[in-house]
C-alpha cells in the first residue's frame, strides 16, 4: 500500500459519509487530440502501433481511429522500418522482418492527418522471467450478515532480476474465464476474456535487490462468474525505463482518483511523443520499448459463498404455443420441450440467459486443458 | 506584597458614596518616626486601615506640624507638595493614591482643588452604566491651563482573575482619541489636559467610564469586571473602537466567548472555523484543515500558541482543531499589516492568547458534544501568586465510523486527544513567570490495516518583567515538535512505517517602550528548525523494504526588529516597523547542482556538492518593511494604509488542494528560494447612528513570489530530489472587504461581502516547469465572491440565539476533457489547471443556547448548546470526482453535510 492510498481513504470516508449527485461537466473544449498507443517488443510478433482520436467525456469511449497515417521506426543505426495499418488505425510491423533485440534503441516517426510527430530513442532493456504467479483465497464477510462467508481470490506474482538491472517493471494481464450457463441450451459452454484495464507498476529501486514479492495483481470477487468453473490469467511483465515508469506513475496518481481535497491535484501527463510540426498541439500516449515475459497461471477450485448468477433468468413458463415475435416481444427459449404433451417452452427475455456468446466466445481456447 | 500595598482599584471606590469629616486626634508623639510607624500607630489607636504602596512612602516622614492633631490635618500637611492624596472610604479605609486624587461623582468639591464641573454622561448612560462614574484627578489641578498634551498610562487588569487584560479599548469619545492595552494589559495615552469620560471597553467585560480631570500627567490602573454568563457576548467583533484606533488595517480580535455560541458541525466549538467568518478568509471546502488569508496559501499563516508555530492545527484531517477552544481567551488574526514582531509567514499570523489559569480561587468547567468530552480546571496554588490551568479533550468519535454501514468503516478507528497545561508563577509585580505545555495526538487506522498517526508537542516559558511602567520585556523560549508516522502491515513483506518530523526551537527578547508620545517595541528572536523530510523503515522483520532516510534539513533563522507608533498629529498616527531576518541553511547537507540550460533530472545533474557540519551552506537576508498610517478624517471616520513585505523560510510542501496529513515541511535551501509577498492595504471606517453601527471598507493587493508548486502527478512522500518536481510560482492576489455591523445590545448582526481574486503564474522556463503554458490562472482557494451573515438575539442571559449565513463561489477545478485509450488501460485527460469551478456554496446554521440559571453562588452551572448545522439541508458540492462506467467517463459532485446536521453539547461549570 502506498502512503498516498491512506489519504484517499478520508475522501472514501466523506463518500461513503456524504452523498453524490451525477453531473454533466459543462466543458468548453471538445478538442480530440492524437493518440499513440505503441508497444516494441523482443517477442517475434507482430508489434503494434495504435492511432485513435480522444473521445470527448461523458461520450462513451470508442476507438476513434486515424488511418492513413505513415508510421516508421528507426533503431539507432538509421535502419527504419515502415509499419503497415492492418486494421483502421492499427499499423504493424512484419513479424518476420522485424524483431525487437535487447539493447537495441528505437525512435517513432508519424505522419497522420498532416502534421509530423516524433519520439527520441528508446531503449530496449531486458526483463527477468515471471517467478511465481499464484493465488490465495480471501476471506469477505460482508458487515450486514457476518454469518456468511464469501470467499475471493487474489492473485499474486514475484519476481526477482538476479542481475539487479530491471528496477522498473510493468505488468498487464489477460484473464480467461470458462462458465456454464445451466440451461440445456446450444451455446451453454464459453470462454469469456476480459484485458487490464489498470496500471500495474513497480519500483524495486526502494529495496535492496530488483525484487518484487508478493505482488497483488488482481481481485477476484466471487459476485462475477470468473470463479465459477476455472479461471486463467496471462501476465505479461515488462520492464521499463524510469522516465516510462514515471510516466505511468504520475498517471496512476492522477488518474485513480481526482477531484477530492485529498486528492493529488490532476494535471495533464506528457507522453513521450510531440508534434513537430505545430508544437503547441498536445499528444497523447506513450511509446514503449520493452522486452516481455509471460507466465499464465489456472484456478480451478472452490469458493465459496458464490451466488446463483442465473436466477433472475426464467421470465415465463408458456405451455400450448410459442408466441410470435414481433413489436417489442423478444425471447429466447431455455428449455424446449415442444416434443411433450401438451407442449411447454421456459422463456427468458434476457439474451445472455440463453446464448453465452454474448459475452464470450464457444471456441475453447488451445491452451485450455479440462482438469 | 503586603495587604497595605494596595493598588489603587477604583472599582472598591464606588460602594460608598457620601465623604465623611469624621476625624481622628493623634494625641501621642510622632515626629521623627516613619509614616510606616505612623500608620501602625494610627492602625493601633483607631479603627482605620491604611492602603498605600510602599515606594511611595519610602522617605515620608511626618514633621512638626504645629498644632495640628486630627489625622486628616497631618496627612494633608504631609503629602500637600508630594503628589500623594488620600481618600476615606467610610468607614474604616484610608487609601492612598499618587499623581491623582480620587473622588466620587456628587461629592463636594474641595475648594483649592478647584474641580471642573460639567461632565456629559449622556453618551454613556445607555450602556448600562456602572453605579456612579468615578471621577479621578490626575496632576496638580494648579497645572490646568499649561499648555500642551499630558500622558497618562496604566495597567488594566481583570478584578476577579486579576490577569492583565490586552486589547481593552482605552476611548474619549470627545476628542476621538484612544488606544488599545498592549499584550502586558498596558495602555498610554497623549491628550490636551482637559475634562474627559474615559471609556474602557473590552469583549466580555463591562464597560468601564473614568471620569477624569486631567491637570498632569499620571498613572491610572483600572480593574476591570468579567460578565457573568459569558454568552452576553456572542459576536465577533473588533469593536468600534478598535477599528478607529488599531494601527493594523485588517486586524481581526476573536473572543472565545464569540465563537462557544457560534453554531457547530457537531456540536464542538472550534477556533479555526469561526476564522472562517472573518472578511478575506475563506477555505478551500467544508471540513478542511487551514485557511485561506486573502489569497494566501493555508501554509502561509503563522499560528502561534504559547509563542510557539503549531506545525499541525487540526484533529481528524481537519474536522476539528486541535487547540482546545476551554484554554484560549481571545485570538488576533493579523490579515494587513503584519506587526513587526512577527515574521515567518507570508498571509496572516494568528496569536492564540491563552488564559492564564484563576488566580483566587479554584474553578472548572466539563462538557460533553457528539464527539468529545473535555474539562477544565484552574486555580491557584498560592493565592494572586501561583496559579495553574489544565486543561484536556478526548474524543469517543468511534461510534460515528461505528454506525456507518460499510465493513471497512466498522474496522476503522479514530482516536484524538489534546492536554493543555499553565503554569503561572507572579512572585512580585514586576515580574511573571509561565510555563505552558501542550500536546495533541490522532491517529486513524483504516479498515484494520494502515494507521495513521501525528503528533503536536509545544512547550514554552516565559518571563515578564517590567523594568519601569515605561519599560517592559518578555523572555521567551519555546519548543514545537511535530511527527507524523503512517505504517502499514497488509502486505508483510511491504509492511513498512513512514515519518516526518519538525522540530524547532526558538528563544525571542521582546521590548516595549513608552517614552512619551512615541511607543516603541523591539526586539530579537532566534529559532532552529531540524527537519527530518522522511524515513521510511521495514515495518516487520519479515519485511523486504530498504531502509531510507533523507538526510535531515537544519537551519538557524535570527530576526531583529524595531517598531514606533507614534501620533504625528491629533489627525494622523503613523506606525513603521522594521524586520531583519537572516536564514541560514545549515549542513551537514549533500546536494546536487543542475545545469541551468536544461529541466532538472537525473541526467542534468552537474555536481554534488557535500557540506560539512561547520556554517551555512546557503543564506537568505533581508530587510522587512512594515508601514501603517491612520487618518482621522472626522469624528466619526478613520482612513489608513498599510504596507508590508513578508518573507518565508518554512514552506509545506503539498499537491492536494487541501492541506493533507501527509504533506511535508520543508525549508528553503540551495534550491528553494525563500516565498515573499508585498501587501498593499487601504481602508475606510465609518461609525453611524451614534456610533452603533460601524462600516468599513478595505482593500488591498498583494504580489507573492517563489511560491511552490508540482509538475503533474509528482510523489512527494519519500522524494528526495524534490528540486526536480518543483515547479516556481508568482502570484498576485486582490480583492475590497465590506463590512456593516451592529456589533452591541440585544440584537446584533453583521454582514460582510469580499470580492477577491487571487491568481498564480508558473515562472519556469522550460515547457515540463510550466502550468497553463505560464498564464495566469486561478489558485485552488479563489473564490471570488464570498458573504457573510450573523445574527444574534439575546433573548435574557440565560437565552439566545444565533443565524449564521455564508455563501461562496466554488473553488476552481481541473476538469478531465477526454478519455483515451493506452493498450487496454483507459485514462484521462485533463484541462488547464483550475479552468473550470465547483457550484457555489451556501449554508444557514442556528444554535440556540440555554444556561441553567445566574446565580453566582451555585455548585455547578449547567449550559446547553442546541446546534443546527446546514439547516435548509442542501447539498453542497465538497468536490468532484469522474469514475468511469460502461466506457463513459461520468462527473459526480460529492457533498458531505447534505442534510441538517443537529447536536446538542452540555457544559457545566464548577
Amino acid at each position: 500500500m502506498k502512503p498516498e492510498t491512506v489519504i484517499r481513504t478520508i475522501t472514501f470516508l466523506l463518500m461513503l459519509a456524504g452523498c453524490t449527485i451525477e453531473f454533466k461537466p459543462e466543458i468548453m473544449e471538445d478538442k480530440e487530440l492524437l493518440v499513440v498507443s505503441g508497444l516494441i517488443t523482443d517477442q517475434a510478433v507482430s508489434n503494434r502501433v495504435v492511432l485513435s482520436r480522444s473521445t470527448p467525456i461523458g461520450n462513451q469511449i470508442i476507438s476513434n481511429a486515424v488511418t492513413g497515417a505513415f508510421v516508421t521506426i528507426t533503431d539507432e543505426s538509421g535502419f527504419v522500418t515502415t509499419l503497415i495499418e492492418t486494421s483502421p488505425g492499427v499499423y504493424s510491423t512484419d513479424s518476420s522482418a522485424f524483431r525487437g533485440r535487447i539493447g537495441g534503441s528505437y525512435a517513432l516517426n508519424i505522419i497522420a492527418d498532416g502534421e509530423s510527430y516524433e519520439t527520441g530513442f528508446v531503449e530496449m532493456k531486458p526483463v527477468p522471467e515471471i517467478g511465481s504467479l499464484y493465488y490465495e483465497k480471501v476471506v469477505i464477510t460482508p458487515s450486514t450478515d457476518s454469518s456468511r462467508i464469501d470467499e475471493g481470490c487474489r492473485i499474486y506474482l514475484d519476481s526477482y532480476d538476479p542481475t539487479g538491472k530491471c528496477l522498473f517493471f510493468r505488468w498487464s494481464f489477460v484473464e480467461t474465464w470458462e462458465y456454464h450457463i445451466p440451461y440445456p441450451v446450444v451455446n451453454s459452454i464459453c470462454w469469456a476474456t476480459e484485458r487490464s484495464g489498470r496500471i500495474l507498476i513497480k519500483n524495486t529501486a526502494v529495496y535492496n535487490h530488483a525484487r518484487v514479492s508478493k505482488l497483488p495483481v488482481t481481485f477476484i470477487t466471487n459476485r462475477t462468474t470468473r470463479l465459477q468453473v476455472k479461471y486463467s490469467i496471462l501476465v505479461n511483465q515488462y520492464s521499463v525505463n524510469e522516465s516510462e515508469y514515471r510516466f505511468w506513475e504520475k498517471l496512476q496518481n492522477i488518474n485513480e482518483n481526482v477531484g477530492g481535497l485529498y486528492d493529488m491535484t490532476p494535471m495533464a501527463i506528457d507522453g513521450n511523443i510531440r508534434c513537430t510540426s505545430s508544437p503547441g498541439e498536445t499528444v497523447l500516449g506513450y511509446f514503449s520499448v520493452s522486452a516481455v515475459a509471460e507466465k499464465r497461471l489456472f484456478v480451478k477450485d472452490q469458493f465459496l459463498g458464490q451466488p446463483h448468477f442465473y436466477t433472475y433468468c426464467i421470465t415465463d413458463t408458456l405451455t400450448g404455443f410459442l408466441p410470435e415475435e414481433g413489436l417489442n416481444r423478444s425471447y429466447w427459449v431455455l428449455e424446449d420441450n415442444a416434443n411433450e404433451i401438451p407442449p411447454w417452452w421456459v422463456i427468458t427475455t434476457y439474451r445472455e440467459c440463453a446464448d453465452c456468446v454474448t459475452d464470450a466466445e464457444r471456441i475453447k481456447p488451445d491452451y485450455w486443458d479440462d482438469f | 506584597m503586603k495587604i497595605k500595598s494596595f493598588i489603587a482599584c477604583v472599582i472598591l471606590l464606588t460602594a460608598t458614596p457620601a465623604f465623611s469629616q469624621e476625624n481622628y486626634r493623634i494625641d501621642w508623639e510622632y515626629r521623627g518616626n516613619s509614616f510606616e510607624e505612623f500608620v501602625m500607630q494610627v492602625e493601633a489607636a483607631y479603627p482605620v486601615r491604611f492602603f498605600y504602596r510602599d515606594e511611595w512612602i519610602s522617605n515620608l516622614t511626618p514633621g512638626d506640624y504645629g498644632n495640628k492633631q486630627f489625622l486628616f490635618e497631618i496627612l494633608d500637611t504631609l503629602f500637600s507638595g508630594r503628589q500623594i492624596h488620600y481618600y476615606h472610604e467610610k468607614p474604616d479605609r484610608i487609601i492612598l493614591t499618587r499623581y491623582y486624587a480620587i473622588k466620587l461623582d456628587g461629592d463636594i468639591p474641595v475648594e483649592e482643588l478647584n474641580y471642573i464641573p460639567g461632565l456629559d454622561y449622556s453618551e454613556v448612560a445607555e450602556s448600562g452604566a456602572p453605579a456612579g462614574n468615578i471621577v479621578i484627578d490626575l496632576g496638580k489641578a494648579s497645572d490646568r491651563d499649561l499648555p500642551g498634551r499630558v500622558t497618562i498610562s496604566g495597567y488594566i487588569r481583570n478584578q476577579d482573575t486579576r490577569e492583565v487584560v490586552p486589547g481593552v479599548t482605552v476611548y474619549i469619545p470627545k476628542i476621538s482619541a484612544g488606544t488599545i492595552s498592549n499584550a502586558y494589559g498596558f495602555y498610554s495615552l497623549s491628550i490636551p489636559r482637559g475634562t474627559y469620560s474615559v471609556m474602557f471597553t473590552f469583549i466580555g467585560m463591562k464597560e468601564k467610564i473614568i471620569d477624569l480631570n486631567l491637570y498632569g500627567p499620571g498613572e491610572l490602573d483600572v480593574e476591570m469586571r468579567g460578565m457573568l454568563i459569558p454568552l452576553r457576548e456572542a459576536v465577533i467583533t473588533a469593536d468600534k473602537s478598535v477599528t478607529f484606533q488599531r494601527h493594523e488595517a485588517g486586524m481581526e480580535k476573536i473572543n472565545i466567548t464569540t465563537f462557544r455560541l457560534s453554531p457547530t458541525s457537531l456540536g464542538e466549538a472550534d477556533i479555526m472555523k469561526s476564522m472562517l467568518q472573518v472578511t478575506g478568509v475563506q477555505s478551500v471546502g467544508e471540513g478542511s484543515a487551514g485557511f485561506n488569508v486573502r489569497g494566501g496559501s493555508a501554509d502561509q499563516n503563522l499560528i502561534l500558541l504559547y509563542g510557539a508555530p503549531v506545525y499541525n492545527t487540526s484533529h481528524f484531517f481537519g474536522f476539528f482543531s486541535a487547540v482546545n477552544p476551554d484554554i484560549i481567551r481571545d485570538v488576533t488574526l493579523y490579515k494587513g499589516a503584519i506587526p513587526a514582531r512577527y515574521g515567518g509567514r507570508l498571509a496572516s499570523v494568528l496569536d492564540i492568547t491563552p488564559r492564564d489559569g484563576n488566580r483566587r480561587e479554584f474553578k472548572g468547567n466539563a462538557g460533553i458534544s457528539p464527539v468529545t468530552t473535555h474539562f477544565v480546571a484552574e486555580g491557584p496554588v498560592k493565592r494572586d501568586t501561583l496559579f495553574y490551568l489544565i486543561a484536556g479533550r478526548v474524543t469517543y468519535s468511534d461510534w460515528l465510523l461505528k454506525v456507518i454501514n460499510n465493513s471497512a468503516l466498522n474496522n476503522s478507528n479514530a482516536f484524538f486527544t489534546d492536554f493543555n497545561t499553565r503554569i503561572t508563577y507572579e512572585p512580585d509585580r514586576y515580574n511573571k513567570i509561565d510555563f505552558s505545555a501542550y500536546y495533541s495526538y490522532d491517529s486513524f487506522r483504516f479498515n484494520s490495516d494502515t494507521t495513521y498517526k501525528y503528533e503536536n508537542m509545544i512547550a514554552s516559558l516565559r518571563w515578564r518583567h517590567f523594568f519601569s511602567n515605561r519599560l517592559f520585556s518578555n523572555l521567551t523560549i519555546t519548543n514545537s515538535y511535530y511527527d507524523y508516522d503512517i505504517s502499514s502491515f497488509r502486505s508483510p513483506p511491504e509492511a513498512f512505517v513512514l515519518s516526518h518530523t519538525i522540530n524547532s526551537s526558538g528563544i525571542r527578547a521582546d521590548f516595549t517602550w513608552l517614552p512619551g508620545r512615541h511607543e516603541f517595541n523591539f526586539g530579537a528572536d532566534m529559532a532552529t528548525y531540524s527537519i527530518l523530510p522522511g524515513k521510511f523503515l521495514p515495518g516487520l522483520d519479515s519485511s523486504i523494504v530498504t531502509p531510507k532516510s533523507i538526510e535531515k534539513q537544519r537551519a538557524l533563522e535570527t530576526a531583529l526588529y524595531l517598531e514606533d507608533n507614534f501620533p504625528v498629529t491629533d489627525y494622523l498616527s503613523i506606525n513603521a516597523g522594521l524586520r531583519f531576518v537572516t536564514f541560514l541553511a545549515l549542513g551537514p547537507q549533500t546536494l546536487l547542482t543542475y545545469d541551468p540550460f536544461y529541466p532538472r533530472g537525473v541526467s542534468t545533474v552537474t555536481d554534488t556538492i557535500v557540506f560539512g557540519k561547520a556554517g551555512a551552506y546557503k543564506t537568505y537576508a533581508g530587510p522587512e518593511l512594515r508601514l501603517s498610517a491612520i487618518l482621522r478624517t472626522g469624528q466619526h471616520s478613520t482612513a489608513k494604509l498599510t504596507y508590508s513585505h513578508t518573507r518565508q523560510y518554512l514552506h509545506l510542501l503539498s499537491n492536494t488542494i487541501s492541506i493533507s496529513p501527509s504533506d511535508i515541511w520543508k525549508l528553503s535551501d540551495y534550491h528553494i528560494k525563500p516565498q515573499s509577498g508585498d501587501q498593499f492595504a487601504a481602508g475606510y471606517y465609518r461609525m453611524f447612528n451614534q456610533d452603533k453601527i460601524e462600516v468599513s471598507g478595505e482593500a488591498y493587493y498583494k504580489k507573492i513570489k517563489n511560491m511552490i508548486d508540482f509538475k503533474g502527478g509528482t510523489r512527494l512522500v519519500m522524494n528526495e530530489f524534490i528540486e526536480r518536481d518543483l515547479i516556481n510560482v508568482d502570484g498576485k492576489a486582490y480583492g475590497l472587504e465590506l463590512q456593516v455591523r451592529k456589533p452591541e445590545g440585544r440584537i446584533r448582526w453583521s454582514l460582510g461581502y469580499t470580492w477577491s481574486r487571487v491568481l498564480i503564474r508558473s515562472t519556469g522556463t522550460f515547457a515540463e516547469e510550466s502550468i497553463n503554458r505560464g498564464e495566469w490562472f486561478p489558485a485552488d482557494f479563489d473564490r471570488p465572491h464570498d458573504l457573510i451573515l450573523t445574527f444574534n438575539y439575546l433573548h435574557t442571559r440565560r437565552m439566545s440565539f444565533s443565524a449564521n449565513y455564508t455563501y461562496s463561489s466554488g473553488r476552481p477545478v481541473t476538469y478531465p476533457l477526454s478519455s483515451y485509450k493506452i493498450g487496454d488501460v483507459i485514462l484521462t485527460h485533463y484541462s488547464d489547471r483550475n479552468k473550470y469551478r465547483i457550484p457555489a456554496y451556501s449554508r444557514l446554521d442556528i444554535s440556540f443556547k440555554v444556561s441553567g440559571d445566574l446565580k453566582v453562588k451555585k455548585i455547578a452551572h449547567p449550559h446547553w448548546i442546541f446546534s443546527l448545522y446546514n439547516l435548509t439541508g442542501r447539498q453542497n458540492v465538497y468536490s468532484v470526482y469522474f469514475k468511469n462506467e460502461k466506457n463513459t467517463v461520468k462527473g459526480y459532485y460529492l457533498s458531505v453535510f447534505g442534510r441538517p446536521i443537529p447536536s446538542v453539547s452540555f457544559n457545566f461549570d464548577f
